[in-house]
């Protein structure tokens, strides 16, 4: 008798939990009717990111307060998430998220906003008419190396600028296959770290087209690299910004790919097109609902 | 001659064996007091343990862990609101109610769940109590309730099997005098058998604390990680171990010296919690 009781609670507990879900998922169908009037949900990188130091940077999110102090502004509530793909899931995930990943990172799970009307494409981007990208340089300092020189022939060549297509948008459209005279040598190449990973795949397209060379990559930040290339310290130098006006001064700088920064929002969003300073204003927490933009 | 010295010789690697995993944690030791000391001193710390404001890229920068502190205390504190209960029973039911057969399988699946990834558990998280959350509380579902939640169930196995075995190694004869006074089986398990075993349900606690304070890819994936003081159940926040993880693929200097630090933060909690759990160990003996 008691035996026969435990099932059939077992069976109602187990039911009522099936119902349960049940119920959910229905609730979830409903709620793909978008309100705007909801808050929206800021998604951004963790501090010392290079997507969000530029992100920051590119769209006053950071600014210098009254004491002339550097302040990254990013709003308190924002989700921090440490990764391109979590941020892509984050926002597929939530109707009212909205987010920042690198234009080579997107896929069709997200929509990438218009900025100011302009769409985050490769041809805006290369003309400049999309205002959230900044430029992988690399610089030298005065006469180079033989090897050096041609190590830059090979980035800026047809099968340098493929590779730097994979993942980022190349600058010369139309360039000319590698035709170098594969010295020896070594070359000592310093600086940013989200260059870095481009550089290791140049790195070793290089040495298979010319195995006499030796090529030392330091992951040590665009800042440091610059120092190292004026101090001589580096051969080539890699910066994921534009060169400040002291660095110019010092070195012969070269673009050598575009990454363009696209802010996300999920698909079911009516929204698909901010001014760039509503963008600023949703990621410092000045706008807070969906309605607010205008 | 010969049997001597084979003795000796396995007496040496035994103490070896021993020794690894002692100087392991010595070196684990030195390493993060070496790493974190000169980093609390350089910031103070006060500013350090009670700063409101971690904002490491600013200039001049902060590190105020206080808001992660008080995060990893609140997503533990609920954990254990939530895993304890569930756990407790889930032990007195497999330990005196639980037919044979169940037996069989629900064990297995209980151990199963200590051997599932932490990372798994996060993307369970992140997919599923994540918008679940946001349906039926509202909010953006990354908040101190779904990290409580979804550490609630990674610290059941840790529960129960503490429990469990705690409840078995009551003497027989508390249940058979309860019995024999008159009570029914439940009145006997849950008023005289539990109560014994109250020390091992409280070492099963201490150490479910450690595993969920300790917890990092899961709660990352799911407690929004704003570096914030907390401000509400539905709101996000940032653990100990998230800020860690979280940034130190990118720091340099004073910022990867302070995370250091954190980790040394972390790492007294830890060592006061197993403190804790051999004095409790010793009482159960």
């Amino acid at each position: 008798m008691k035996k026969l009781l435990t099932v059939v609670l077992s069976l109602v507990l187990v039911a009522s939990l099936l119902a349960g879900c049940g119920t959910d998922n229905n609730s979830t169908g409903n709620n793909s009717s978008f309100n705007l009037n909801n808050e929206i949900v800021v998604v951004s990188r963790e501090e010392g990111s290079g997507t969000r130091g530029a992100f920051v940077e590119l769209t006053g999110v950071e600014a210098k307060d009254d004491n002339g102090n550097t302040v990254d502004r990013t709003y308190e509530e924002a989700i921090v998430y440490n990764g391109t793909n979590q941020v892509l899931t984050a926002v597929a995930g939530n109707e009212y998220a909205i987010g920042y990943i690198s234009t080579g990172s997107l896929n069709n799970t997200v929509r990438p906003l218009k900025i100011d009307g302009v769409e985050p494409t490769t041809e805006n981007i290369k003309n400049g008419s999309y205002k959230i990208a900044r430029p992988f340089n690399i610089a030298t300092k005065g006469d180079v190396s033989e090897i050096t020189q041609d190590f830059i022939d090979f980035i800026m060549s047809k099968e340098g600028q493929e590779i730097v297509s994979d993942s980022f948008i190349a600058v010369d459209d139309n360039p000319s296959p590698y035709a170098g005279s594969k010295p020896s040598g070594k070359v000592i190449v310093a600086g940013s770290t989200s260059v870095t990973p481009v550089m290791e795949k140049l790195r070793e397209a290089y040495l298979e087209i010319n195995p006499n060379a030796e090529i030392e990559i330091h992951s040590t930040g665009s800042s440091a690299g610059m120092q190292a290339a004026i101090t001589g310290t580096a051969d080539i130098g890699m910066a994921s910004r534009d060169l400040k006006d002291s660095e110019k001064a010092e070195l012969d700088y070269l673009a050598i790919a575009i990454d363009g920064i696209a802010v996300i929002n999920n698909p079911t969003n009516t929204i698909d097109d901010l001014a760039l300073e509503q963008v600023t204003k949703i990621f410092t927490g000045e706008i807070i609902k969906w309605s607010d933009i205008k | 001659m010969k049997k001597n010295f084979l003795e000796k010789f396995m007496e040496i690697i035994f103490f070896i064996s021993a020794s690894a995993s002692i100087i392991s944690v010595v070196l684990i030791c030195v390493f993060m007091f070496a790493g974190g000391i000169p980093a609390i001193k350089e910031i103070g710390l006060f500013d350090f343990l009670l700063g409101k404001k971690w904002s490491p890229s600013n200039v001049p920068p902060s590190f105020g862990i206080l808001p992660m502190i008080l995060g990893s205390i609140y997503v533990t504190f609920g954990a254990i609101l939530i895993g304890l209960p569930i756990g407790v029973l889930t032990a007195v039911f497999l330990s005196k109610f639980c037919p044979r057969k169940i037996y069989r399988y629900l064990k297995p699946a209980v151990n199963l769940m200590a051997g599932i990834p932490s990372i798994v558990y996060g993307f369970f998280g992140m997919v599923v109590l994540v918008p679940f959350i946001s349906n039926v509380f509202g909010g953006n579902g990354n908040s101190i309730l779904t990290a409580s939640i979804l550490l609630g169930i990674m610290i059941l196995p840790t529960i129960i099997g503490l429990s469990e075995s705690a409840i078995r190694s009551v003497p027989k004869s508390y249940y058979e005098g309860a019995i024999a006074l008159g009570a029914s089986h439940e009145t006997a398990v849950m008023f005289a058998v539990l109560p014994a075993a109250k020390s091992g349900i409280f070492a099963s606690i201490v150490l479910g604390i450690g595993r969920a304070i300790g917890e990092t890819m899961a709660v990352v994936m799911v407690a929004g990680n704003q570096a914030r003081m907390p401000n509400g159940i539905l709101r996000g926040i940032r653990t100990l171990t998230a800020n860690i993880v979280m940034e130190m693929g990118y720091a340099a200097d004073l910022h990867r010296e302070a995370l250091i630090a954190t980790g040394m933060i972390l790492f007294i909690f830890i060592l006061f919690i197993n403190g804790v759990f051999s004095i409790l160990k010793r009482r159960m003996n």
